[in-house]
């Protein structure tokens, strides 16, 4: 098994003690809005920067265009070469204070307010519905990269070139992106626009709970943890081709969603459960989930 | 007049040998526009690189080669990143794979030296070899949730690519359909591959 690592695998860096140094950010004098950078170290070859980190950079610059409200602002793009095998491409973002976690931890006692929950799952949605429409996947929606603004605007990041791979949290034993993942994914099944819709639904029912709803700890923990509440679906919803085999999950029916979500409308719940329903195909799509009555209710 | 063909024909491969990579040179490639001056060309490129950077730097008032605030209207100032949403966090791309970077304080000067020696140990022959490598955090959670051993404190990049299926590639370009190569090379009566440094232009019938 080391062998096997050994081959496999290369070292890239060492993880220090914790500390991850420093952010640069600034405020404009002229306008008083506070912008970020955010630098990517990309490998280069003797034919430069790789071709796709140049599209992905043109298309985040074409998506800017649109400056839609509910997603991170992207001001400039700054590439500055480093070494011959290395350029260094700053990105300068608007700066927001903080993201959905803290948001949600910083939230007092019962939790937020239902209307609340109602604004930024709607802002949510209408940032989702724009990339969607765009022919743009999140693919790694989580609190984290959801950020929120002092007035209590949405704003979705961390997609494209300005995602970020964080070591510390491959390295410590939970690992918290498996708890916003689709089951397709889990699963290794073909995949589209309807994971970032899973992870909403994930988002939605936290949003109440103040505390995930599946918290797995591996691929098959976290499918086990899901069909805990949504039911082993039937084999003809099982995706084909997929090494995992259906017959190792204990057979469960779906328990109500308000059993881990309480404090939920029926409404809500209503869509929550579009939300979670485990076939992509008929999952809920954010466009028609904005027109929800859940958006219309109260 | 054979002669001066000839001559000429042999002329245009020694420019096509000058001109072309490697693997470029067959029997096909023609100089259209006489050899290209690569010396000149870098000159020209690092200019124009030196005078984008340039204008980056006034924009912002910032140096970003250096890491470093400079006076005007922005007014610069370093968070810990503890105080900022993880998003903000800086992080290195190696092929489709990005980590963040750890540990190494931003803005001392001096810190080149390390990250160089960092950096090229990602940089080695080897790694420039796997630069298609595309896998990332989920596939070292595979490996982390699959309860194999591992060892703490190194962040691994898989070297082999992974099936095409799975969510490794970060690339959100990834979902746009993939352009056709030019038609010219379609068009024209003979399969003559169009050179690289050609430039691009009609057939006049």
């Amino acid at each position: 098994m080391a062998q096997d690592c050994g081959r496999q695998y290369e070292r890239v860096a060492e993880i220090g003690g914790g500390a991850y140094g420093t952010v640069y950010k600034a405020r404009d004098r002229q306008s008083g809005q506070f912008v970020a950078l955010k630098s990517v170290r990309v490998q280069t070859d003797q034919d430069g920067l790789p071709l796709s980190t140049v599209r992905e950079v043109a298309l985040l610059r074409r998506l800017e265009q649109f400056d839609h409200p509910n997603v991170v602002k992207l001001m400039d793009v700054c590439a500055t070469l480093r070494t011959d095998q290395e350029t260094k491409v700053t990105l300068v973002f608007e700066h927001v204070d903080q993201d959905l976690k803290t948001y949600l931890n910083k939230a007092p006692a019962p939790g937020l307010p239902p209307e609340r929950i109602r604004d930024l799952m709607h802002q949510l949605l209408h940032g989702l519905e724009f990339l969607h429409s765009h022919c743009v996947l999140h693919r790694d929606l989580k609190p984290e990269n959801i950020l929120v603004t002092s007035r209590g605007q949405v704003k979705l990041a961390d997609f494209g070139l300005a995602r970020i791979y964080s070591c510390h949290m491959a390295l410590t034993p939970v690992v918290v992106t498996l708890w916003y993942r689709s089951p397709e994914v889990l699963l290794q099944a073909s995949y589209a626009t309807p994971v970032d819709i899973w992870s909403t639904g994930c988002i939605f029912a936290e949003m109440f709970r103040r505390k995930p709803l599946f918290c797995g700890d591996s691929e098959v923990d976290q499918l086990r943890k899901i069909f805990d509440v949504i039911g082993l679906p039937p084999e003809e919803e099982w995706p084909a081709d997929v090494t995992l085999s259906r017959s190792i999950f204990i057979p469960v029916s779906p328990r109500p969603i308000t059993k881990c979500v309480p404090e939920i409308s029926q409404l809500g719940a209503d869509l929550l459960k579009e939300m979670l329903t485990f076939d992509p195909l008929r999952r809920i799509s954010a466009l028609n989930a904005l027109s929800h009555p859940y958006f219309q209710e109260g | 007049m054979s002669d001066v063909q000839l001559s000429s024909s042999a002329l245009e491969r020694t420019a096509a040998r000058r001109t072309f990579p490697l693997h470029a040179r067959t029997g096909a490639c023609r100089s259209l526009f006489g050899p290209v001056d690569h010396d000149e060309l870098a000159r020209e490129m690092k200019s124009k690189l030196r005078e984008i950077s340039e204008r980056d730097r006034r924009r912002w008032n910032f140096d970003f080669d250096t890491d470093t605030p400079l006076r005007g209207q922005f007014e610069w100032e370093e968070a810990s990143v503890d105080a900022v949403p993880v998003f903000y966090r800086d992080s290195v791309q190696r092929g489709k794979a990005r980590i963040p970077v750890a540990a190494l304080p931003r803005g001392s000067r001096d810190c080149s030296g390390r990250e160089a020696g960092a950096l090229s140990r990602v940089s080695s022959p080897e790694a420039t070899g796997a630069r298609s490598a595309e896998l990332n955090r989920e596939n070292r959670a595979e490996q982390l949730n699959s309860g194999k051993p591992q060892r703490r404190a190194l962040v691994c990049i898989p070297r082999k690519r992974a099936s095409t299926g799975d969510l490794s590639s970060s690339r959100i370009s990834d979902y746009f359909g993939k352009k056709k190569r030019t038609s010219e090379t379609k068009q024209g009566t003979s399969p003559v591959p169009v050179p690289l440094e050609q430039t691009p232009r009609k057939r006049i019938r």
